[in-house]
């Protein structure tokens, strides 16, 4: 068991390493093999450890990475429940996105850095899940940024995706910095950073440390999960391939701040204004993020803008104290938004690499599998009754609708807000998309087997994975709940409620789709006029953190270069050298080379030393 | 002592005051070298009034060891002028000013 797990850990290492190091040097396929072989390897050997996670889970320690003093920091498994359904959904979906890469990057001469990236991704995603200790996860954390800056960057060769990949770099090291100052405060609150320990013993500490510390935890999981006022990076990001987009910027990395807030809810959930903060931040995000859903015009960016709206609803669940309900939202999500970017990745393709909305339309025409996939990702998004997304919404709208206080109902309230607007957006995306006739004028790139088969399991799992986690109400018994040892979640709400809540989220989905169809179902004409330059343009928040944070940081960096270091510094040496100079300049003027002036000075120097010794014997 | 040691310091301050100048001003090495020869000989005329004046033989030896040290640098002094008149065929003491800052 504990030998499979750190399989799971090593194998996608192995399949990165290999690649990173030989990869060029083997033959075309091998590559491609290695690093889908690894992927998929690591997914059976995670299945087989399963059984270990029950209760109170597996423990392996490998080797001691350092230590000093009472400072202890192990290469440490922890496969619990919580990490076992993680561990589990990452390799899963990235085996099948692996299997997509291999389809669609058939034609990249560089290849092979993709796949070891993606294969490092993979690792550095399962040691956050599977860390015992913070320094660990760190490591993890820091590790999937690097590998998603360099896989947004992918094609550097354009300047813009490199600058997308520094700004996701940057923007998320700006939450990093907060992940850093919480984990060393806790350090030395505790002594330990051990996440079984730091949670067990957290009721030790004083109210006030632990909202800063929660709040500090909550900055890091903002940044890494796009959510306000970091996410300014997240559309941004795809600009890397598609199967990246489906991979780090959907199914996987943007949830591990869900998932750090997950770790660490015993700690967390100490202090009601943090978890507040949690709920507000996650509702404005995922209000925000569906207001720009609206007005983008390229396909892969709404699709970026919905992750950030579906993440905004897991921090929700996570603020309302329902750890299982983020944890099956974040399961659906990663099904059906993988699901969803991988047949975009296909779309595209369909439409001769056009990325706008606007320039497609027919694509049913053009292949009925993407269009029934495309849809099936996209019912799941819209919250359509029995799907998987239906399901893990409600569950989070309903958790907070029986918190009952004002300050959550209100909440509740953007939240169903929220929801229509995803309904909407994702058929207008449909729409505009799939129905009508073709309006751009290229011809369909071919699409390879591997770019349509992965998805099917996806679809499934999307459309059916309501039955992880089925309530009561539909007949089920919350299989998730009890997994993760989270019975609690499960809401004990009047069955009237339950229908009206119910009834409210699909009337909500239907309104929207209503909405759509009636706007979208004939195109009309492409959007313009001020709101929806301001929806397209993210609400400006580029354009202000541009004007509010970079321009001063700019100005100060050019008042650093030019006013403290070339005038003040430079000036300072360059005028103490110009007057040696000058000083030395008059001073060799004596060194003429000539005996007699030398002479001189002989005579002078002993006039003066005898007159000297003359007026003392006078004296 | 038939002149006064006052004469005798007198006169051999206005023979090293002359060959400084000679040395200071001439442009010549051989001038030069010239007037280096008076100064050494003004210190050789003090030096036997000196002895004259306390009755002392010390000094007199001083001046035989002096003579004897002229001679000397005087032979390595013409031998160096010969050598720089070949160098640079000339012996104007302002083409030898390779030292110069």
């Amino acid at each position: 068991m504990a030998v499979l797990l750190t399989l799971t850990l090593l194998l996608p290492l192995a399949g990165g390493i290999i690649n990173a190091c030989f990869g060029n040097r083997l033959p075309r396929p091998v590559p491609v093999i290695i690093a889908c072989g690894s992927v998929i390897a690591s997914f059976l050997a995670c299945l087989g450890a399963l059984p270990g996670a029950g209760g109170e889970g597996l423990r392996v320690t490998l080797f001691s990475w350092m230590s000093s003093g009472t400072f202890q920091a192990d290469i440490g498994l922890l496969f619990d429940p919580l990490a076992a359904i993680m561990t589990l959904m990452v390799t899963g979906v990235a085996s099948l996105i692996h299997l997509y890469a291999a389809g669609y990057m058939e034609e990249d001469p560089d290849q092979t850095r993709f796949f070891a990236l993606l294969n490092l991704f993979v690792f550095a995603m399962l040691t956050i899940v599977l860390a015992d200790n913070l320094l660990l996860m760190f490591l993890g954390w820091e590790g999937v940024g690097f590998c998603s800056y360099g896989l947004i960057g992918f094609w550097y060769r354009q300047s813009e995706n490199a600058e997308a990949g520094r700004k996701a770099f940057i923007v998320t090291r700006i939450g990093d910095l907060f992940f850093t100052v919480g984990l060393l405060w806790l350090f030395k609150l505790f002594g330990t950073i051990g996440i079984e320990a730091i949670n067990g013993r957290a009721t030790e500490l004083d109210p006030l440390t632990v909202t800063l510390v929660a709040l500090l935890l909550l900055g890091g999981a903002c940044g890494k999960s796009a959510q306000l006022p970091l996410m300014t990076w997240l559309p941004d990001a795809m600009a890397g391939p598609t199967p990246v987009s489906a991979l780090i910027h959907a199914a996987t990395m943007v949830t591990a701040g869900v998932y750090l807030l997950c770790r660490m809810f015993p700690l967390v959930s100490l202090s009601p204004l943090a978890l507040g903060a949690i709920a507000l931040i996650g509702v404005l995000t995922a209000l925000y993020a569906a207001t720009c859903a609206l007005g983008q015009r390229e396909i892969k960016r709404v699709l970026a803008y919905s992750t950030m709206s579906q993440v905004g609803y897991m921090f929700l669940a996570v603020g309302v104290g329902s750890v299982s309900a983020a944890m099956f939202h974040l399961l659906t999500h990663a099904f059906f938004k993988a699901l969803l970017f991988m047949a975009a990745g296909c779309v595209i393709n369909l439409a001769g690499h056009e990325n706008d909305i606007y320039l497609m339309g027919g694509m049913r025409r053009r292949s009925q599998t993407v269009f029934w996939l495309f849809l099936a990702g996209l019912v799941c998004l819209a919250g359509a009754p029995l799907t998987g997304g239906f399901f893990s919404k409600d569950m989070i709208l309903a958790a907070a609708y029986a918190k009952g206080s004002p300050f959550y109902l209100t909440i509740y309230g953007l939240g169903v807000a929220t929801a229509a607007l995803t309904s909407f957006y994702s058929f207008k995306l449909g729409y505009l998309v799939f129905a009508g006739d073709y309006r751009g004028e290229e011809l369909p790139h071919e699409l390879p087997g591997l770019m349509t088969w992965p998805l099917v399991p996806l679809a499934v799992l999307g459309l059916f994975g309501g039955l992880l986690n089925l309530p009561h109400l539909f007949g089920g018994h919350s299989w998730l709940s009890a997994w993760l040892v989270r019975q609690g979640d499960v809401l004990d709400l009047p069955v009237a409620v339950e229908y009206r809540l119910t009834g409210l989220a699909i009337a909500v989905f239907v309104l929207g789709w209503l909405l759509a169809h009636l706007r979208y179902y004939r195109f009309k004409a492409r959007e313009s006029g001020v709101l929806s330059e301001f929806l397209l343009a993210g609400w400006r928040f580029d354009g202000l953190y541009r004007r509010l944070l970079i321009r001063p940081f700019n100005g100060f960096g050019r008042f650093c270069w030019q006013g403290l270091e070339e005038g003040l510094v430079n000036g300072l040496l360059d005028g103490m050298a110009a007057t040696f100079v000058s000083w030395g300049q008059s001073l060799r003027l004596l060194a003429n080379g000539r005996i007699s002036s030398y002479l001189q000075g002989f005579i002078w120097g002993l006039l003066i030393i005898v007159g000297w010794f003359l007026l003392r014997a006078v004296a | 002592m038939i002149v006064p040691i006052e004469h005798l310091l007198v006169i051999s301050t206005i023979l090293f005051v002359l060959g400084l100048a000679c040395v200071i001003v001439r442009r010549s090495l051989i001038m030069i070298l010239i007037g280096a020869e008076i100064m050494l000989n003004a210190v050789g005329l003090t030096l036997v009034g000196a002895a004259a004046f306390w009755q002392r033989i010390d000094a007199q030896i001083m001046v035989i060891f002096l003579m004897a040290m002229t001679s000397a640098e005087v032979s390595i002094s013409l031998a160096m002028v010969v050598y720089l008149q070949r160098r640079k065929n000339s012996i104007d003491v302002r083409a030898f000013d390779e030292m110069r800052g």
